[in-house]
């Protein structure tokens, strides 16, 4: 087997990985701190990658300000979703998060395409056709960018979670509610804190890959589910865990989707999570599990 | 003389009590009889469709509202359902009512199958387990060609035909006839839930349903129970599936649209979980609803969002929830007199 395609598959899976990983988190971040599963978090990516088309194609900015704004709307949306609805969930009241969420996705998505219409969108910005040669291996600047801000932001959440009292507090929150709550923490604020978080990660993620792939109101959907996958492959509201797991099902789908159909690609999450729930129900890195 | 107190508070609750048996008399004959007066073959592809959506929002309803779990499986059953009975009427050359079965049953088989694993972990791994059995489904519809034939599906499904001994053969092509076969399947499984709901297992249900651990520690298998609603929502769900092609004549990965989770989900929440009148009330009408309402599918979805939101802050027990309080609320102002 010729060793350059296998290294390219490798790095096209760990590209692909580092997006994921930064939906996952997300998704994480929010359910361990709130226990709510968001499922409108594939069109909160969505909006990501919409913000950096209107920015970018539509008013004819560049590239960084395309990210930074979608990550700072997509961050305000954040807050504007918890202050005003999330926020009014109990504890325990896990099916209404749910149930929740996912109308709140279909407004923004269906709404989406009332005001901009279904059709795919492509954003175009400085850095397009422009390759890389890695020794021998190719990757597009776009993708190595995507790459770069992943790195960055997840380099940056860790540094968060363990050296600021904000991270802390959250991950005190992930595990131990009771105990958090006795020592005087307030869960308004820190779930606030973790749901902007949260949904800004999902809008840079959506910011990064828009260049890449089109952009159109049903982007998320996918995506989000092969998150869902990732989040048990790595263990529910276990953030490293949800890291480690994108980057095995993305490298995975790429070697199934090099050697395999592309149909196979699309299945390895879901089977890669049906195997983890047989042999490890609690995921590669969950805490204790009720069996 | 004048009448005692009893008699006066009696005489509003006969009156409700009775006019309340005229009204179900009455809507029993005219769902009996609506192929007799219905105006046109839409009105009644409408009515068979409400049926059907009986049958499977009565099954989510068995295991979100009754079991307490949030699955996202059902349209997977129904579209199982509908492709194991179609490749059985089509590549095995079964009889139409013997597929139909056989979808019921693949259902139940893939329920026990994707169930027991993810009724192992957590109400967070069950939802999400659920739903990527549907989306897997989706994909095989899609790319398993030799199976499924992708997204072209598979055309040209027999015609339910009934032959009953003196009277001749009903056809199935004629939505009068099919609508009696859907009235059929909504009746038996609207009547199997109710008999499991009414007896001790729907107790055992609604206790792990209100406190999971309370019910375990007095010794309830709880995931065992859990695991025979979700079957018995499977079966149901698939048999559905399997009947509902026979009058589609069609079946094409579309069956396993979004929209029709994101409906049946409206109308067990809205209805109110637990509550299987009430749900049933409101498949009957969130099926009518978008006949009506004929404006574009993207800004009716916006609406059922908005519907699924406000429901999920204001009415977290659904209409059915919200009527049973007031019940509960008059009986206790009565009993305080």
């Amino acid at each position: 087997m010729d060793t350059g395609f296998l290294l390219q598959l490798a790095l096209n899976g760990i590209v692909i990985g580092l997006i994921y990983a930064l939906i996952a988190v997300g998704l994480s971040l929010i359910f361990g701190v709130l226990e709510i599963v968001n499922f409108a978090h594939g069109q909160l990516f969505m909006l990501g990658a919409f913000a950096m088309l209107l920015i970018v194609s539509g008013l004819g900015l560049g590239y960084v300000v395309g990210v930074v704004g979608a990550v700072l709307l997509t961050g305000v949306l954040g807050f504007v979703l918890y202050q005003t609805l999330l926020r009014h969930l109990g504890q325990g009241e896990f099916e209404r998060g749910i149930i929740l969420t996912l109308g709140i996705g279909m407004v923004l998505q269906n709404g989406t395409i009332a005001l901009l219409g279904a059709s795919p969108n492509v954003v175009d910005t400085e850095f397009a056709f422009v390759t890389l040669d890695l020794a021998g291996l190719h990757l597009d600047l776009q993708r190595a960018i995507a790459v770069g801000l992943s790195i960055a932001a997840l380099a940056g959440l860790y540094l968060l979670l363990h050296h600021t009292r904000m991270g802390k507090a959250m991950r005190a929150f992930a595990q131990n509610r009771e105990a958090a709550l006795m020592v005087g923490m307030r869960p308004t604020r820190i779930a606030g804190q973790a749901v902007v978080l949260g949904v800004a990660f999902a809008g840079l993620a959506g910011a990064a890959l828009a260049p890449v792939f089109t952009v159109h109101p049903v982007m998320g959907i996918p995506i989000l589910f092969k998150s869902f996958a990732i989040v048990i492959v790595g263990g529910l509201g276990h953030i490293p865990g949800a890291v480690v797991a994108a980057l095995l099902i993305g490298t995975l789908e790429s070697f199934v989707g090099g050697f395999s159909s592309l149909s196979m690609q699309d299945g390895v999450a879901f089977l890669a999570m049906i195997a983890i729930l047989w042999l490890r129900p609690s995921g590669l890195f969950g805490k204790g599990v009720r069996v | 003389m004048s009448p005692t107190a009893s008699e006066v508070l009696d005489m509003p609750g006969l009156r409700t009590r009775a006019l309340r048996r005229a009204l179900l008399a009455l809507a029993a004959a005219a769902i009996l009889t609506l192929p007799f007066w219905a105006p046109g073959d839409y009105f009644l592809k409408v009515a068979i469709l409400a049926l059907t959506f009986a049958v499977l929002s009565t099954s989510l309803n068995l295991v979100f509202g009754f079991a307490g779990l949030l699955s996202f499986a059902q349209v997977g059953f129904w579209g199982m359902g509908a492709y194991a009975s179609a490749l059985c009427a089509v590549d095995l050359d079964l009889s139409p009512w013997l597929s139909i079965a056989a979808g019921g049953l693949a259902s139940a088989l893939a329920a026990v199958v994707i169930g027991a694993p993810a009724l192992r972990v957590s109400r967070a791994s069950f939802v999400i387990v659920t739903l990527s059995f549907t989306l897997v489904l989706a994909l095989v519809s899609r790319s398993w060609l030799e199976l499924t034939r992708g997204p072209l599906g598979i055309p040209g499904l027999p015609s339910l035909d009934l032959s009953l001994p003196g009277i001749g053969t009903l056809s199935g092509q004629d939505p009068s006839v099919f609508y009696f076969f859907a009235l059929g399947l909504a009746a038996f499984a609207v009547g199997l839930v109710w008999r499991l709901t009414a007896c001790p297992m729907g107790r055992v249900l609604l206790a792990i349903n209100q406190n999971e651990p309370l019910a375990r520690s007095q010794g309830i298998d709880a995931t065992r129970y859990q695991l025979f609603a979700f079957v018995v929502s499977g079966l149901l769900t698939g048999m559905a599936g399997g009947l509902y092609v026979f009058h589609l004549t069609i079946v094409d990965p579309t069956i396993f649209d979004t929209y029709y989770t994101e409906m049946l989900l409206i109308i067990v929440i809205l209805g109110g979980p637990g509550n299987l009148w009430a749900v049933l009330a409101a498949s009957l009408l969130f099926t009518a609803i978008p006949e009506l309402l004929r404006v574009g599918s993207e800004y009716r979805l916006v609406l059922f969002g908005a519907v699924l939101v406000a429901s999920a802050l204001a009415f977290p027990r659904g209409l059915g929830g919200w009527l049973e309080q007031r019940r509960f609320d008059r009986w206790r102002r009565e009993s305080r007199r």
